[in-house]
């Protein structure tokens, strides 16, 4: 082999190895999880606001009460949303912007809005969400195929002669 | 008068030889006919269908083309490929990589893994020349096992999969189905127009048309050229100095990746990933599609690809509401189709084998003629 030929295919390998690496940062996916809810920190409590719109890119994503939980995606590291606070009834609303950025290995991040608000260390508003494992049964899973005979049959009879470890 | 009749004749000749050249498509054309207006579906949403499942399935279907090219018939280890990009996707859903970037990804994750199954079924093929068809669909099966030991036991166990939600209960394996929303349709949305009413996923057609541009352009390429030497005759091109065995290993390797992409796009599309079943079918339904489309096993073209998925799919959609109509049944339809599927299979592959013997035979009786007038 000429080293022409050795160098155009260390080339290749190398931009395609480029390329997956930008893919995995800027397609990096998580989850924001907002919360209007009650904190506690330092021996202060935080109280919840009577109305939170969360808006990203200008579009609204959440509107919570109090104690109401919403959620955003996104993808890159890098995240900002505006939120529009009314803290009491009749209350005229106000407009903050957070910029946040997470950290690439959380998939998901709840952030606190009542303590953002407040300007607490990131540690007492943010922390990672753990999903909780449910058992989902062939039934619960909504499968979309075509007519290609594509069916879960054989596989489930698969895993259920699998011995449990 | 007498021209007047040679004219006829010649032209009756001509309009058998093109209806028998073009039987399996003129026949999937009279079934559609017949089935559209029975099955009473608009064109509207007949259109729609056709163009999401071009969108779909084309890509797949391309990779059937260059095995043919290089004379190793249908390559049912195209399986193989959309393992690999199965596989790809596994990874890419536990990284949590969505969108169009989570599909480029996969994509070029894929490759080393086709890469290494196009490698080693080329090298099978090779040991088996002149049964390449019946010892791909083997592989496959062969492979097919090996996948479900990777994913139902190493996945998980020695392979670190992080996300509780893609893992069995029992803490290894993958589950039966795997959730792409996050990257659902994200090609086939970006650029997407609407016609009519019609969604016309424009960035898969682009990539549809580089391809087909690709495959017209690696045909006159001087390896394009060494294929459809050894697909021609194998001792020939050996004789002209033609390397046989790594060509054609070269054309299944193509072949496995472009396969692998393939079902990337297909599963993008439909949003979710049935781990162990979605590639069993996938080669049996393309190939019945190339050949539905008018391609045989040793000769294929872009065009076929195109016709096949049109007339294929057609009759996929309306088979059931006609069957329904017709018999107060649709798993009539059902059944229709499924064994028109493979039907059409056996009926390429007896007409392929009809079509050597005579070839055979009537070189046969040149030679004995030949021999003749040398006495």
């Amino acid at each position: 082999m000429n080293v022409r030929k050795v160098l155009f295919r260390v080339g290749t390998v190398a931009v395609l190895l480029a390329i997956a690496a930008c893919m995995m940062v800027i397609g990096r996916g998580h989850t924001v999880y907002f919360d209007n809810k009650k904190l506690e920190y330092n021996g202060q409590t935080l109280d919840t606001y009577r109305r939170i719109n969360v808006f990203v890119n200008g579009e609204q994503v959440a509107k919570l009460s109090a104690k109401d939980r919403g959620m955003a995606t996104f993808t890159g590291q890098k995240f900002s949303f505006d939120i529009e606070v009314t803290k009491e009834k009749g209350d005229e609303p106000v407009t903050y912007t957070f910029p946040i950025t997470v950290p690439y290995g959380m998939d998901g991040i709840v952030l606190n809005l009542p303590g953002m608000i407040e300007e607490l260390p990131e540690e007492a508003y943010a922390s990672e969400f753990v999903p909780v494992a449910t058992e989902t049964t062939p039934e619960d899973e909504e499968i979309v195929t075509d007519e290609f005979g594509i069916s879960i049959e054989s596989a489930e009879d698969s895993a259920e002669a699998a011995p449990e470890g | 008068m007498s021209q007047n009749i040679k004219k006829e004749t010649s032209a009756g000749k001509k309009a058998l030889g093109f209806l028998a050249a073009n039987s399996v498509p003129v026949m999937f054309i009279l079934i559609c006919a017949v089935c559209i207006p029975i099955s009473g579906f608009s064109p509207a949403y007949l259109l729609n269908e056709i163009v999401t499942r071009m969108g779909r399935n084309v890509f797949l279907i391309l990779s059937l083309l260059i095995p043919i090219m290089a004379g190793m018939g249908l390559n049912f280890g195209m399986t193989l490929g959309a393992m690999a990009g199965e596989i790809a996707l596994i990874f890419v859903t536990d990284w949590q990589i969505w969108g169009i970037p989570g599909v480029v990804l996969a994509m070029i994750i894929s490759i080393p893994f086709s890469i290494g199954l196009g490698l080693l079924c080329g090298k099978i093929l090779n040991m088996a020349k002149g049964r390449e068809m019946v010892t791909s669909y083997i592989i496959s099966y062969f492979i097919n096992g090996v996948y479900q030991l990777v994913v139902l036991y190493m996945m998980g166990s020695i392979i670190p999969i992080k996300h509780t939600t893609i893992r069995l209960p029992r803490g290894y394996g993958i589950r039966n189905t795997l959730s792409l929303l996050s990257m659902r349709q994200s090609i086939d949305n970006l650029l997407a127009i609407r016609v009519a009413g019609v969604k016309i996923p424009m960035l898969t057609f682009i990539i549809i048309a580089v391809m087909c541009l690709v495959i017209v352009w690696f045909r006159r390429t001087k390896l394009g050229q060494d294929m459809r030497a050894v697909g021609q005759d194998m001792d020939v091109a050996r004789d002209a100095g033609i390397n046989v065995e790594r060509t054609r290993i070269i054309s299944i390797v193509i072949s496995t990746v472009l396969a692998g992409f393939g079902m990337i796009i297909y599963l993008q599309n439909m949003g979710n990933m049935p781990t162990y079943s979605a590639h069993s079918q996938i080669g049996m339904f393309c190939i019945a599609a190339l050949l539905v489309g008018g391609a045989s096993v040793d000769r294929a073209s872009i065009g076929n690809v195109f016709l096949g998925v049109v007339l294929f799919h057609l009759m996929f959609i309306v088979a059931p509401s006609a069957g329904g109509k017709i018999t107060g049944d649709t798993m009539i339809g059902e059944y229709f189709r499924v064994f028109v599927s493979y039907g059409v299979i056996t009926v390429a592959l007896v007409m392929y084998e009809t079509k050597k013997r005579r070839a055979k035979a009537s070189m046969g009786e040149q030679l004995q003629a030949a021999q003749q007038e040398g006495e």
